[in-house]
């Protein structure tokens, strides 16, 4: 047995570094949003620009992946329509919980300008959505900022794993 | 855990009862090389393709149904969304096919500032091709510097008309503003820059030997395959037909400036690719004279922006602020809509895709009765129904990126 | 009494026309103003019927009988130098005349001469395709049949392009409205979750304007976020619009606004 008191939280010791453990994941979470490419339309010309040199999404630790099982964040940047919407239905069900979704730009929020038979009108009739951004196209700034936001709402989330699942029906 | 719902796996496209080694994969509609939503059904064996069924409609919003119930000026932010790489392309197509329908004479200036944002607008679209396709092939590099120019481009237009994507730059009878006091010296700044841009990119992948492994004969478009596709634009030039809307059928300016249409003849993604590297370089010639035309017209003090047509398109807002008459007909353009004469047109223009064309039936109402774009894109998405079968899997996402479609305008 | 509306054709019309306004016409000229087109209706006129011919926004137009286009097309290819059939689709002219006219927008590059092809077809009469002779018509007459239900004879691969294959109805029909039919707006709900979803998820909203007041719920008023469902409460504390929260994050560093520096110039 130790012949002397190990204080573990000072200097000399193991770096421990004392936070509760919904903190330390929810910044690992929060911190890399690897988020999915779901370029539908215009929206995602933006999405595009915002990861490449000028806006420089890695920066955020918001990577941009192929795959829905490799990814946390769905954006859903563009007009999704009616032939479309069970893909983005199959996909999402395919991404790891927790996940989350961001619908970018007008007619992903609401059907926007396309208020015609094709269309549908919003993202939330099929799957659920976290954050919603405005705009026809929404500016890179603005998709950083609502990823900033998306961060901020995950820190504030219990990280356990009985969260309560988000679906529509 | 998954709700359930009524989504099965998908195995309707494939067919189990195997004769040979033939194998249908499904490519889509979320790829992220797809450039869009574009769906493909390959029939494989082994490696090769023996059959590919594209398969779009996956971004039809109904443009076409929303023009029949729009009047004229509503529907060109519309058109913004339609080849929403190079927006200008688009507004100008449908813009010039109303003119033509009501007979507008548009003022020199305007013509200038339309041939600068067109052209633009074609640099932007040809940097974001290479961009693309680029990355789809594997050279990140080459995404990341056409994007930071692409940017440049960006700001001047923004500087423009306040909108990086979706212009809305051109009006039906003009232009709507005339440019901005660092338009001009931006503009210059970008372009003499640009050819050690482009000399850049080409020591990145001209000679590199996996872009040429995979782009050299693959997808060979031959001419008579070219033209009874109805392709336009490069897909055409590539494949040994001179044909640039821009020469043969000039509209605005472009019979007063000298430029080249580089053509090759050997149809492949490699001679695609040359040709857009050439065409920017023309673009920016084309730029030069532009200014140097703007300049002319600010010498000789042509400052009219839009044509003079009270009966089809509101006067300048100094005379809508001040004289009565003008209110009133500006009054009545804006909550009924201009009313062009019976009449159908087709009018086409170069777009960086290829033939942009509106067809426009007017029956005298203030609602087209019948408006259809022929969008290039269309085309070049059909023709590879016949150009993948015979290749190989890796060609495929090549393929599609040197055909240059952007799904907003195959599917409209 | 509710307003009529005329169910043959939904499109949106003006709603206010001068009595005595007579609409100017785009002016037609006669073929033979122009040699080139003189010559390519001469060669039509030899095998075929021709039933009107002009030139209109320097581009020929003929009006044929629906029987020949295959004939005409193929004079058009062989004998006229029309190498790219650039368009092709209908108009519905139900409402008016019990008819559709199909055109064909053709191109010749020798030439340098656009010219347009119609005719007129009755409801449920089929045109032959063009498909032998531009590859092109492969998918125009693909969409036309998909947008207006005008079937083509000895097409390849006859089925709908744009819409999915279980679709209800034509769009571009006048009598189809732009923001769909019943069967079109429950489509996408029926597909993924079944009809019995429908009351769940609820109809479209369609309004531009309408304002729905469970959004005060739905969305977290800026500075005051709650989880959501829960209820707003006076006292709590109001979140700062920050990016990041007071107590900063974990490592990650904290954006201070007077050390930041505004770029003017681009370094271009």
């Amino acid at each position: 047995m130790a012949q002397h008191q190990v204080n573990y939280t000072q200097d000399g010791g193991l770096p421990v570094a004392l936070t509760s453990v919904d903190k330390v994941i929810n910044w690992g979470r929060s911190n890399s949003l690897w988020a999915m490419t779901y370029g539908l339309a215009c929206c995602g010309i933006e999405m595009m620009a915002s990861g490449a040199s000028r806006y420089d999404f890695d920066r955020f630790g918001t990577i941009f992946r192929a795959s829905p099982r490799q990814s946390d964040l769905m954006i859903v940047a563009g007009t999704l329509t009616k032939k479309h919407a069970e893909f983005i239905k199959r996909l999402y069900d395919q991404m790891a919980e927790p996940r989350w979704v961001i619908s970018m730009g007008s007619c992903a929020n609401t059907g926007g300008m396309f208020n015609t038979y094709a269309t549908v009108q919003g993202v939330d009739r099929i799957i659920p959505v976290d954050l919603y951004l405005p705009g026809c196209a929404p500016r890179p700034e603005t998709l950083q900022y609502a990823v900033m936001m998306l961060q901020k709402k995950i820190r504030a989330e219990k990280a356990g794993r009985a969260q309560r699942p988000k679906r529509l029906v | 855990m998954q709700q359930p719902n009524r989504l099965r796996p998908f195995f309707e496209n494939i067919s189990f009862d195997r004769k040979d080694n033939e194998m249908v994969i499904n490519f889509g509609p979320q790829h992220p090389s797809a450039h869009g939503q574009l769906r493909l059904i390959l029939h494989l064996q082994q490696e090769q393709i023996t059959k590919a069924h594209p398969d779009i409609g996956y971004l039809h919003r109904g443009m076409e149904k929303m023009a029949e119930n729009m009047i004229y000026n509503e529907f060109m932010p519309t058109t913004d969304r339609m080849d929403y790489i190079a927006s200008s392309s688009n507004n100008y197509g449908f813009a010039l096919a109303v003119e033509k329908l009501i007979g507008l004479q548009v003022p020199r200036r305007a013509k200038v500032i339309r041939m600068m944002l067109l052209e633009i607008n074609r640099l932007m679209s040809h940097l974001f091709w290479l961009a693309t396709t680029a990355l789809d092939i594997g050279a990140m590099t080459v995404f990341l510097y056409a994007f930071r120019e692409r940017e440049y481009l960006m700001d001047i237009i923004e500087d423009y008309c306040g909108a990086r994507l979706t212009h809305s730059s051109i009006r039906i009878g003009g232009v709507p503003l005339d440019i901005p006091d660092n338009f001009i010296h931006d503009l210059k700044a970008f372009l003499d820059k640009f050819p050690q841009d482009l000399k850049d990119y080409e020591d990145l992948l001209d000679s590199n030997r996996i872009w040429k492994m995979r782009m050299e004969n693959v997808g060979v478009i031959s001419k008579e395959m070219a033209q009874s596709w109805g392709c336009s634009g490069v897909m055409l030039r590539a494949s040994g037909v001179n044909w640039d809307i821009r020469k043969e059928e000039p509209y605005e300016l472009y019979d007063e400036i000298e430029f080249d249409v580089p053509v090759s003849e050997k149809g492949d993604n490699y001679a695609r690719y040359k040709l857009y590297m050439a065409e920017m370089r023309e673009t920016s010639k084309i730029l030069y004279q532009t200014i140097k035309m703007y300049e002319g017209t600010v010498k000789e003090n042509q400052t009219e922006l839009m044509a003079h047509a009270p009966q089809y398109i509101s006067a300048p807002k100094i005379d809508i602020m001040t004289q009565n008459y003008s209110l009133m007909q500006h009054f009545v353009l804006v909550t009924q809509g201009m009313r062009p004469p019976v009449g159908e047109v087709y009018i086409a223009t170069e777009s960086p895709k290829g033939e942009l064309g509106f067809y426009i039936n007017s029956q005298g109402g203030p609602y087209p009765y019948r408006l259809k774009v022929r969008a290039p894109s269309f085309w070049h998405t059909g023709i590879l129904t016949d150009l993948l079968p015979g290749s190989m899997i890796p060609d495929v996402v090549s393929i599609i990126g040197t055909t240059n479609i952007v799904f907003g305008e195959v599917d409209r | 009494m509710r307003k009529y509306v005329p169910k043959d054709d939904v499109q949106k019309k003006a709603y206010y026309t001068d009595r005595f306004w007579v609409a100017p016409q785009v002016a037609k000229s006669p073929v033979e103003t122009d040699a080139v087109f003189a010559a390519d209706l001469e060669a039509i006129k030899a095998k075929c019927e021709v039933l009107d011919a002009y030139i209109q926004v320097d581009q020929l137009v003929v009006l044929i009988n629906p029987n020949d286009n295959f004939t005409v097309a193929q004079i058009l290819k062989e004998e006229c130098g029309y190498n790219q059939l650039s368009e092709c689709s209908a108009i519905d002219w139900l409402a008016k005349q019990k008819q559709f006219e199909v055109f064909y927008q053709f191109l010749s590059m020798s030439k340098r001469k656009r010219m347009r092809v119609k005719c007129f077809i009755d409801k449920e009469q089929a045109v032959e395709s063009l498909n032998p002779l531009y590859r092109s018509a492969d998918w125009a007459e693909r969409e036309m049949y998909d947008m207006f239900g005008v079937k083509v004879n000895n097409h390849p691969y006859m089925k709908r392009i744009l819409m999915p294959d279980d679709w209800v109805g034509h769009p571009l029909l006048k009598t189809y409205p732009l923001q769909g039919d019943e069967a079109a707006s429950w489509y996408e709900v029926d597909r993924i979750y079944g009809k019995e979803a429908r009351d769940i998820i609820g109809p479209e909203n369609r309004e531009s304007a309408v304002v729905d007041r469970y959004d005060t719920e739905r969305f977290g008023r800026l500075g005051h976020e709650v989880a959501r469902g829960s209820e707003f409460d006076e006292n709590q504390p109001v979140t700062p619009l920050a990016y990041q929260e007071e107590g900063g994050v974990f490592i990650v560093k904290k954006f201070q606004e007077d050390g930041a520096v505004t770029i003017t110039d681009r370094k271009r």
